[in-house]
């Protein structure tokens, strides 16, 4: 297994802050290959910070030094540049011999802990689960030292969970490890989808997100031959040439659902709830619903947006089947996929599903995130997600369904690790959202659904802070967490003995109960 | 009075066993499709078998049931005074061992049982396609209580004040509870059950489809005055108990729900604070509870009733009278907690055997979430009342009704839906079966008991045999047919029958008609021909003398005589017009030259799936057909759907009972609905035209984001919801509530989307007469955020209150521009003049007097950060 180190010598992908023209989208093919996509400032945020004292002689050691390349002089330059104390790996490199604070003949350097990390995240998104997303997004690995990413610090939940290694695994070759998923288990006569990874990414409406990040969550999804989902804005023109790897989003407020949106696509997803706002609908408040929002949507801009709690014309179980088999007349080759939050009666909701005709069935737990909800709704409703895997799973294997259907699970997922429980847990796949966020730079100050949004321009649609973030940059740190994902799922894999992600599903018996927080 | 009340229900403890109940987990409901209907005449039990079939795809095959009330003596096989005195107690044996026990703990001691039989049923159960499970063995005692058991229960709850029936009620109530508690509720294997023990009312449930009860206990030819119908959709479990089905029974009441509490718990716990215990856990049972609690046991008028089922409240409350507020308040303070929540519709089957009084219940919750159709039929001999999830299934029953018994119109007089919780009808309607002059007489009132009026001519069309007309009468109407028909004027044939057809014997409409059939080639002349019956049969004209329900028979008929003569696709023949069914599907073929217009006999094909008429039709247009005419449907859904975008050009029409989401999805084509349309039609509309020649159901056009629309009847509830864009609908008649809610379509005068509400009715004799209320329900415009609503209320009758987040403004003449194009067209369309909209009590006003804008306004809370700045 080959890690690289994050190397800021080579050039990177594409400047950050440029806005890449439209007709570099004509290509079909995406790479799945990673490229450096270093962080967008130059400054960023670490773990740790170096400081360099006025003792300092600009003798060049320190930059001939480093291999993370914290310190640079270049060529005819009289002083070193200000350290680029992101890529500082800490205190663990006092282990090796280029540790720059004892080599510096001067003692000019000292290491120490950044202060801002520690106002940064919280016990669901730690600093270090937010600083690893980005040395992944940025690199395609994993980092080697110094950040925790394998699990935050919630104290239940995923990070509660160990696997269980066994001591002697059955020899498996992680080149062989098998990721994918297939996603028609109906044998009802439609096609069959295959995606490469476990993972798709979740439904981010044109309106809660920019177009940018709509556009790279599709380009990433081609890559790996997975799925983006249009969420509830409808379906911009620009996402037209990845069709193939596009789910369309029918929702409650049916904003921008046309026969066209549903029958371009291999799969359709009704959005029933969603666990950020169970119960709720959708409320996309009025700064963020712009002459382009509202001209997709066929609305007013400057009004807020509402969709109902319901589908209105689904009230009953056979009203749902009706409203399936409505889809499924629109398009016929697509699968359908039925996404619900999780109350506790999430078992018979997933059944009722199942005999309705839903190919997917989508549980989004309560920990999830939205661009379009008041606060006094977020994460204060509904089942983790933790809860609800096992009960669904369970129960749809004493119904004797569990083989025809899919089960896949989102809300608050947000590392490799949390994926690998979902699936022991009994999921067959998982939807992300937070975690392609993070990835593009969300520090996770949760502001995205009022005013003009994000103000780091990805979860808004306002014309200026949407530039901030170029689509090309924004693409390959997708690619790249990707990468760096299935890196650790294979080495988890391959350390359960476990050759396949199928064969993981539901094997609650490698997951133990962590009683401490997890040391492995 | 209440003292007994009280007493009769703390005395039920004696039947319960000490431990606490099951705390059980509530059987999954869900979903279903519910109907019935009752008739003056006793009926077969073949004709219960009709509406159930058709809404099999409402159910899933895991449960269903009937009930029959209003028997025939001589097929229980004893004599008419013991079926008005005895009990039908009706038992469903699991597990067939178990009857003798039963039979000698519950049944021999307690009654005198003038007769025991076993129900007949068909050897094998699998001889019926799609029956997994053997229903149960089915028993029936007819009995009564012993008069000395009867007097030991007088004894021993000290319910010696209740009249003799009272008692000997009560006690077969308990009875039959204690009988549940002990082969059924208490037990991992179900063994035995009651099925209903009413008098004159027998109940059947199986794990199966309900229509499947009549095949395997050979019912067909049962006949009852009032029959009811379930398709249960459960999802929870893989055994599934008949005891689970509906209907479920009180005592001389047995019903049936479409829908899901929400309260179920609340309901459970208002009941067990008056200690009345559940068994079965199904939200139907609490409700059958519920209804035999006040019924029987605290006497509640039948208005109180369904008041505490569905309270009254917003706009409709501060309609009643100050009297009815007082009471209607204390039922609310005194049952809120009972009333279920949820979407929910009920029908009910009851009876009053000492009162010789029948009766079919339908009740609708009070934010209309259930789809819901009345209809009423008056033969003058025979009267049928018929309620239903959907009305295509009410269409298929008096078809079948029709072909057998000539006395029955295969179509009704009058199709409605009701509105909940309202001061206009309570939603509720009830179909009464009485004794009048030792003939029964069925009667139609709402919940306050306001009657339902037929209005309708006597002399029918469809029944006369053909007779030879008078030489020059039949010369005159050929030539006219021919001149017309040659000429390609469908207005003038159209015109001639309205003009005529108050005067022509009871055969003259028969008689045109056939003129017109053997007048026709497959040309110009046919088309023609299409055209002038259809307008017939969608306008409303004065009909004279004759019952337009069966002019309609007699234009449909022959309607379908001119499709059907058409060549099949594929085969080779002359003229415009290629015709495919079930039978012929295979073969789908581009147009020829010359071929324009594809017929679609849909009779055969599937309600919806891959073999559905609609995905034929879509075929078909992919083909290169563009005009279709979809006939005999039969609640197919979908028609129109999946043709994607770019669809002008097109032009589908369709004739029979149409199904649900049909015009979904629309993006360019026409299609006209030649009749009442169903639910979920329009959903998304985008572009093109719709034209829907009566009333049309739930959430009509939800989420709609364009199109030009004209409706000459009535919406149900929920029209336009959620809709954006610029559709422009013109409804002439009225919506039960929630119209336009969250409507956020731009500004009318700027490109922007807009309903018209004409609020008016055509009377029998084809007038335009305003209804009661332009919008009697209390949610008009609510939530809007852009569009408006052009209403037609001269008297201002629409108030404040019914608005949320609306308001009311002048119609300007800008208005009067936009609208005025529309209401042309509507006009062309219906016959509903401009002039007649405005004209007010007999004087002819300007636009502006008659109608008002509703438009949204601008609230604080919706609006963007900047714009509150301003």
């Amino acid at each position: 297994m080959t890690f690289s180190l994050a190397n800021s010598k080579a050039e990177p992908a594409a400047a950050p802050t440029q806005s890449a023209p439209a007709d570099t989208e004509s290509e079909f093919t995406v790479s799945r290959e990673v490229r450096p996509a270093p962080d967008r400032y130059r400054n960023a945020l670490g773990k740790y910070k170096i400081n360099r004292s006025a003792d300092c002689v600009a003798c060049g050691e320190c930059a001939k030094l480093c291999p993370q390349g914290v310190h640079v002089k270049p060529d005819g330059y009289t002083f070193t540049l200000r350290p680029l104390d992101h890529l500082c790996i800490g205190p663990d490199c006092a282990k090796t011999d280029h540790f720059c604070v004892a080599k510096c003949k001067q003692k000019a350097l000292t290491l120490m802990r950044n202060p801002s990390v520690d106002a940064m995240g919280d016990p669901r998104w730690t600093a270090d689960l937010i600083l690893s997303t980005w040395h992944m997004a940025a690199t395609g690995h994993v980092p080697t030292s110094g950040l925790e990413y394998r699990h935050g610090a919630s104290g239940g939940g995923f990070d509660r969970m160990d696997f269980n290694f066994p001591a002697a695994p059955t020899k498996v070759d992680p080149a062989k490890v098998d990721t994918t998923l297939a996603l028609n288990r109906r044998n009802d006569g439609r096609p069959q989808v295959n995606i490469d990874i476990p993972v798709y990414g979740g439904g981010m409406s044109f309106g809660s997100v920019s177009i940018h990040t709509i556009v790279a969550k599709a380009r990433s999804a081609t890559a790996w031959n997975s799925f983006t989902c249009t969420g509830e804005g409808g379906y911009p023109d620009r996402l037209k040439p990845y069709d193939e790897h596009v789910i369309t989003q029918v929702a409650t407020g049916l904003f921008g659902v046309r026969e066209d949106t549903i029958q371009r696509v291999r799969i359709v997803e009704f959005k029933y709830a969603q666990g950020a706002k169970p119960g709720l609908g959708g409320h996309l408040l009025g700064d963020k619903n712009t002459p382009a929002v509202a001209r997709m949507r066929e609305a007013i801009a400057g009004n807020a947006l509402f969709s109902p709690f319901p589908f209105h014309s689904v009230y009953s179980v056979e009203d749902h089947k009706k409203h399936l088999d409505w889809i499924k007349e629109v398009n016929s080759r697509a699968l359908v996929s039925v996404k619900v939050s999780t109350p506790t009666d999430v078992d018979m909701v997933a059944v009722g599903s199942y005999y309705a005709g839903a190919h997917i069935i989508h549980l989004d737990g309560s920990y999830g995130g939205t661009g379009a909800a008041p606060d006094i709704a977020k994460k204060n409703i509904a089942m983790p997600i933790e809860y609800a895997i096992a009960k669904v799973h369970k129960f749809l294997v004493a119904e004797g369904i569990r083989d025809s259907v899919t089960l896949i699970v989102s809300g608050g997922l947000r590392t490799a690790d949390d994926v690998m429980k979902a699936v022991a847990l009994g999921a067959d796949g998982v939807v992300i959202g937070t975690a392609d966020m993070v990835a593009l730079g969300c520090v996770r100050c949760a502001c995205c659904e009022s005013g003009r949004g994000c103000p780091r321009g990805i979860a808004s649609t306002d014309p200026e802070l949407m530039m901030l973030m170029s689509l090309e940059w924004a693409t390959q740190r997708l690619i790249n967490l990707m990468h760096a994902w299935r890196e650790r799922m294979v080495d988890i894999m391959v350390r359960l003995g476990v050759s396949s992600v199928k064969d993981l599903r539901g094997r609650s018996d490698l997951l133990t109960y962590a009683r401490e927080e997890a040391a492995l | 009075m209440s003292d007994q009340a009280d007493l009769l229900l703390a005395t039920r403890s004696q039947v319960y066993r000490d431990e606490e109940p099951v705390e059980g987990e509530r059987a999954e409901e869900g979903g279903c499709g519910v109907t019935g209907f009752a008739c003056n005449i006793p009926v077969r039990g073949k004709f219960i078998y009709e509406p159930s079939i058709q809404m099999q795809n409402r159910g899933n095959g895991k449960g269903g049931g009937i009930a029959a009330t209003g028997l025939v003596p001589e097929q229980i096989g004893v004599s008419r005074e013991v079926l008005d005195s005895h009990y039908l107690v009706q038992l469903a044996l699991l597990d067939a061992t178990v009857h003798p026990e039963l039979e000698k703990q519950f049944i021999l001691p307690n009654f005198d049982v003038a007769l025991s039989t076993r129900q007949d049923h068909i050897d094998d159960h699998r001889d019926i396609p799609g029956l997994t499970v053997r229903p149960p063995d089915v028993h029936r005692y007819v009995v009564r209580v012993k008069p000395a058991v009867l007097k030991a229960f007088a004894e021993s709850t000290g319910l010696q004040a209740l009249s003799p029936r009272e008692l000997e009620d009560e006690f077969v109530w308990r009875n039959s509870y204690r009988l549940n508690d002990t082969f059924y509720a208490s037990l991992g294997d179900k063994r035995a059950f009651v099925l209903s023990h009413g008098r004159d009312q027998l109940v059947f449930k199986i794990v199966g489809y309900a229509e499947q009860n009549v095949e395997y206990y050979k019912l067909q030819d049962f006949r009852a005055h009032v029959w009811i119908a379930h398709q249960r959709y459960p999802t929870k479990g893989r055994v599934w108990h008949p005891g689970g089905a509906h209907p479920f029974v009180g005592l001389n009441e047995a019903l049936v729900h479409n829908g899901d509490f929400a309260n179920y718990h609340s309901v459970c716990e208002y009941l067990r604070q008056r200690n009345i215990k559940q068994q079965f856990l199904t939200d139907t049972e609490v409700s059958v509870q519920l209804f035999d609690l006040w019924d029987r046991v605290y006497k509640y008028p039948l208005e109180y009733i369904i008041e505490a089922l569905a309270p009254t409240a917003e706009l409709d409350f501060d309609q009643l009278s100050p009297e009815k507020q007082q009471i209607y308040r204390q039922i609310q303070a005194t049952h809120i907690h009972a009333s279920p929540d949820g979407p929910w519709f009920f029908i009910i089957a009851r009876n009053h055997p000492d009162q010789k009084r029948m009766q079919l219940l339908g009740i609708t919750d009070t934010a209309m979430l259930r789809p819901q159709v009345f209809a009423l039929a008056d033969s003058g001999d025979v009267q049928i009342g018929l309620i239903c999830s959907e009305k295509q299934a009410i269409d298929a029953t008096l078809r079948s009704l029709a072909r057998e018994d000539p006395r029955f119109c295969p179509v009704a007089d009058k199709y409605w839906n009701a509105r909940g919780g309202s001061s206009s009808d309570g939603g509720t309607f009830v179909f009464t079966i009485n004794d009048e002059n030792g003939k029964k007489k069925l009667s139609c009132a709402d919940k306050f008991g306001r009657q339902v009026k037929l209005d309708v001519g006597n002399v029918r069309c469809d029944q006369v045999k053909r007779e030879t007309p008078s030489e020059i009468a039949a010369a005159g109407t050929r030539k006219a047919v021919l001149e017309a028909l040659k000429q390609g004027r469908a207005q003038d044939l159209f015109t001639h029958v309205v003009q005529n057809l108050p005067g022509w014997p009871a055969s003259g409409l028969r008689d045109f008609c056939d003129r017109i059939v053997e007048s026709c080639d497959n040309g110009r002349s046919k088309a023609t021909a299409i055209e002038a019956l259809t307008l017939l049969y969608d306008r409303r004209f004065d009909t004279g003398d004759k019952r337009r329900s069966t002019v309609l028979p007699v234009l449909e008929e022959t309607l379908m005589r001119l499709f059907d003569a058409s060549p099949l696709l594929g085969q080779p023949g002359e003229g415009s017009f290629r015709r495919l069914n079930w039978d012929s599907r295979a073969t789908i073929v581009a147009p020829q030259a010359g071929e324009e217009v594809l017929l679609i006999d849909a009779e055969k094909f599937p309600p919806e799936g891959d073999d559905c008429d609609a995905v034929y039709l879509r075929r078909a247009f992919q083909a290169g057909w563009r005009r279709f005419i979809v006939y005999r449907l039969r609640g197919q859904r979908f028609t129109g759907v999946g043709l994607g975008p770019g669809t002008e050009g097109v032009r589908i029409d369709t004739y029979g009972s149409s199904g649900d989401y049909l015009a979904s999805g629309m993006d360019g084509e026409e299609i006209r609905v030649h009749g009442n349309a169903q639910d979920q039609v329009g959903q998304i509309a985008k572009r093109g035209k719709l034209v829907i020649f009566g009333d049309v159901g739930q959430t009509f056009m939800y989420g709609g984001k364009g199109g030009e629309v004209y409706v000459m009847g009535n919406g149900a509830g929920r029209p336009l919801i959620n809709a954006v864009g610029r559709p422009r609908v013109v409804i002439n008649g009225t919506c039960l509530d929630f119209l336009a809610e969250s409507f956020m379509a731009g500004d009318p005068l700027n490109g922007g989307g807009f309903v018209i509400v004409n609020g008016v009715e055509f009377d029998r004799r084809g007038k335009l007469v305003p209804l009661a209320a332009p919008y009697p329900g209390s949610n008009l415009f609510s939530l809007a955020s852009g569009g408006a609503i052009y209403i037609r209320d001269p008297h201002k009758k629409v108030v404040e209150q019914q608005l949320n987040g609306g308001v009311f403004g002048p119609v300007t003449d800008a208005d009067w521009r936009v609208m005025r194009p529309y209401l042309q067209e509507n006009e062309r369309l219906f016959g509903i003049s401009i002039d007649e909209l405005l004209t007010v009590d007999g004087k002819l006003l300007s636009p502006a007097e008659v109608y008002r804008k509703v438009s949204a306004v601008s609230l604080a809370v919706l609006a963007s950060a900047t714009e509150k700045k301003k």
